[in-house]
């Protein structure tokens, strides 16, 4: 048997397991435990039961511990956010090598609500930790999770606008994706806006409490889908188990419109972009602009054959944990670097010029530098730039400038 | 203005730029080193060993190839090497354009003058080795080739080569010769310096005899301040500052003062 392709939703209220291979998918809290008098650990409801009939200690928000690098300390130990993690991890892993009885995993994708940069970290080193190598691990949003689910659909799911709303005990949030048809290329973007009026789904457990949240649905639908035209509309999180409580609404979003319902959506939306990356040739051939993924393509002006050429620095689509770069450059009478940042909209188009003080004065196009950059998240680029030196002819002074670029 | 991309990989293992007495690393430096100095590398620098270095250190395959052919089927020197830099796009057609006629002027020049030119271009760099070697080509291949003051000049370059490398025997003969063609006090003057240099050469009575007391009263004159001149060069004032280090940074300096100086006289003689 290949490699297992998984994907793994992980928020602090729960995690979702799927597999490539199989229909079994895994839901559970995102808890973990210890036993008190022994290093066993457990996950999801026999971790509440343990809790429960105090043989073990419970610790909870496992994401948000490692974002915050927060400690829980258990039988006397200290454990890290990230060490908590990893076992957690390991138990949920477990899952899926045991029903298919294999441990190899070819593809491990997280989907998690937020890229941050300690949590990707973190989660590639769990990956690791739990046995699958580092290039087989992926990190995405669920925005990202949303758009490789609904283009994995049939085309007319997704002709025009599809909207999403989530809602779990993490809040309420509306997904939206657009299709742009270019010329030369499809450019698909997608968005998550984090809605206020989320609620605690408790108050769905008595019927005015029900009929509130209602209200608040409808009063959402109606602000976020009102004068666009839809293929289809998504409905997926643990508060839309059951639609009961929420006639209102459905009649609402089923006005004109196809709905559909996926408890796994985002899960499953992992396993997708997990199998692609398998293929030799995607089988999403649009430029994916969401978050997690960088919206505008950053590039410079070099000289070619002599004629001007325009380097990519980072293409706009592609993550931008993976999207740093390193070049070496000479400059030719000139003592600083210039940026274009090109976002979707071409007349936003501009300018960004990094003045390289310091650095030395040399003629003669003898001033060779290494340019490297990176990115802290969608909006930030860093960039460092270091004298090479023009070998024994003129050595290095040494001289670097690091300076952060908003995009 | 503008910012070039360094496509070609850099060299793991350097290429030792005999004329200008430096390794390099990368395509840029070589083309540098041709394109500032043409005179230097323009006839011979092209060999099979920089094709192979080129192929293997810098993975220019494919240009390799094309040099080979090139110089297989007899081409210029000079126009292996614009082909050479023209596919490192480290100067723009404008600028090799430039090079080019400067090249060609020097080609233009009469064999013995460019020779010479050549030879010294090697001076500035120290080499006075293969600087001597070009002097003396001049003078060998016979008379008919430049008027005397071409052959006067040509003999006190080779009589200053000469002198450098403490050749003061051969420099006071070279040194003769330039006067008998020319009679310049210039080089006499020269003469004279060397015997205060090293005793054991002797300025023939003929030349003495040109020479008035006040006027070699004045060389000692002139020799001795040079001298002194010479005792706050910035040479010795290194070596000043080195002996006034710890043992330990004395004995490091002193090891890599001796190694540049010894790569110094390597491209002396």
């Amino acid at each position: 048997m290949e490699g297992l392709v998984l994907g793994l939703d992980l928020c602090d209220a729960y995690t979702q397991l799927v597999c490539a291979q199989g229909e079994k998918t895994w839901t559970l809290p995102t808890v973990i435990c210890r036993k008190k008098e022994e290093e066993l650990w457990l996950v999801g409801e026999p971790a509440y039961a343990s809790a429960l009939e105090g043989s073990g200690v419970m610790v909870d928000k496992l994401v948000k511990q490692v974002i915050k690098d927060g400690t829980a300390t258990i039988g006397g130990i200290r454990y890290r956010g990230e060490q908590l993690m990893v076992q957690f991890i390991i138990q949920v892993l477990a899952l899926a090598r045991k029903e298919y009885g294999t441990t190899n995993i070819s593809r491990l994708v997280f989907s998690v609500p937020r890229i941050e940069a300690r949590l990707l970290k973190c989660l590639a080193g769990c990956g690791e930790y739990a046995g699958v190598a580092g290039k087989d691990i992926r990190v995405i949003s669920h925005t990202e999770s949303f758009m490789y689910y609904v283009l994995s659909q049939k085309r007319e799911v997704w002709n025009n606008q599809v909207g999403m709303f989530d809602l779990s005990d993490d809040g309420l949030s509306y997904f939206e994706m657009k299709v742009q048809r270019g010329l030369r290329q499809t450019t698909v973007v997608a968005e998550r806006e984090e809605l206020e009026e989320g609620f605690s789904l408790d108050i769905l457990n008595t019927a005015a409490g029900g009929r509130m949240a209602d209200r608040i649905l409808c009063s959402c639908g109606g602000r976020m889908l009102q004068r666009k035209l839809f293929s289809s509309v998504f409905l997926t999180g643990k508060g839309f188990e059951s639609r009961d409580w929420a006639d209102g609404f459905m009649k609402l979003v089923c006005n004109r419109r196809r709905v559909y319902v996926e408890a796994e959506l985002f899960a499953r939306g992992a396993v997708y972009r997990g199998e692609d990356l398998l293929r030799e040739k995607s089988a999403y051939p649009y430029v994916c602009i969401c978050e997690g993924r960088l919206d505008s393509s950053v590039s410079m002006k070099v000289l070619h054959k002599d004629q001007d050429n325009q380097l990519i620095l980072a293409n706009a689509g592609v993550s931008w944990y993976e999207a740093g770069t390193e070049v070496e450059l000479i400059l030719d009478g000139q003592d600083y670097l210039e940026f274009i940042i090109t976002p979707p909209d071409q007349r936003k188009k501009k300018t960004v010029k990094m003045v390289l003080e310091g650095f030395p004065k040399r003629d003669g196009k003898t001033l060779r530098v290494l340019l490297q950059t990176g990115f802290l998240d969608e909006r930030t680029m860093t960039v460092t730039v270091t004298d090479q030196g023009f070998g024994e002819l003129f050595p290095s002074t040494g001289a670097v400038i690091r300076q952060e670029v908003r995009l | 203005m503008s910012v070039i991309v360094c496509r070609q990989k850099r060299a793991k293992h350097p290429y030792f730029l005999e004329g200008l007495g430096v390794n390099i690393y990368t395509c840029q430096e070589l083309c540098y080193g041709i394109y500032h100095h043409p005179l230097l590398f323009m006839d011979g620098i092209m060999d099979q060993n920089l094709v192979d270095y080129i192929r293997d250190e810098f993975g220019m395959g494919f240009v390799a190839a094309r040099l080979e052919q090139r110089i297989k089927s007899g081409d210029r020197p000079e126009e292996v090497l614009f082909l050479f830099m023209q596919e490192c796009d480290y100067y723009t057609t404008a600028e090799l354009n430039r090079l080019r006629q400067t090249v060609a002027g020097l080609k233009k020049l009469p064999g013995f003058e460019y020779a010479k030119r050549k030879a010294d271009y090697l001076v500035q760099f120290k080499q006075y080795g293969r600087a001597i070697a070009g002097y003396e080509e001049i003078l060998e291949a016979g008379d008919g080739r430049g008027d005397d003051l071409f052959v006067s000049r040509v003999w006190n370059n080779l009589g200053a080569c000469r002198a450098r490398i403490f050749q003061f025997k051969e420099a006071m003969e070279a040194f003769g010769r330039s006067y008998e063609k020319k009679k310049d006090m210039a080089v006499l003057e020269r003469m004279y310096h060397l015997t205060l240099l090293n005793p054991k050469v002797q300025l023939k009575e003929e030349y003495r005899s040109e020479v008035s007391r006040e006027l070699m009263s004045r060389w000692e004159k002139d020799f001795e301040q040079a001298k002194e001149a010479a005792k706050e060069s910035e040479e010795v004032k290194r070596i000043r500052e080195l002996f006034e280090k710890d043992s330990v940074r004395r004995l490091d300096g002193a090891a890599a003062l001796v190694e540049e100086w010894k790569q110094e006289y390597r491209g002396m003689a």
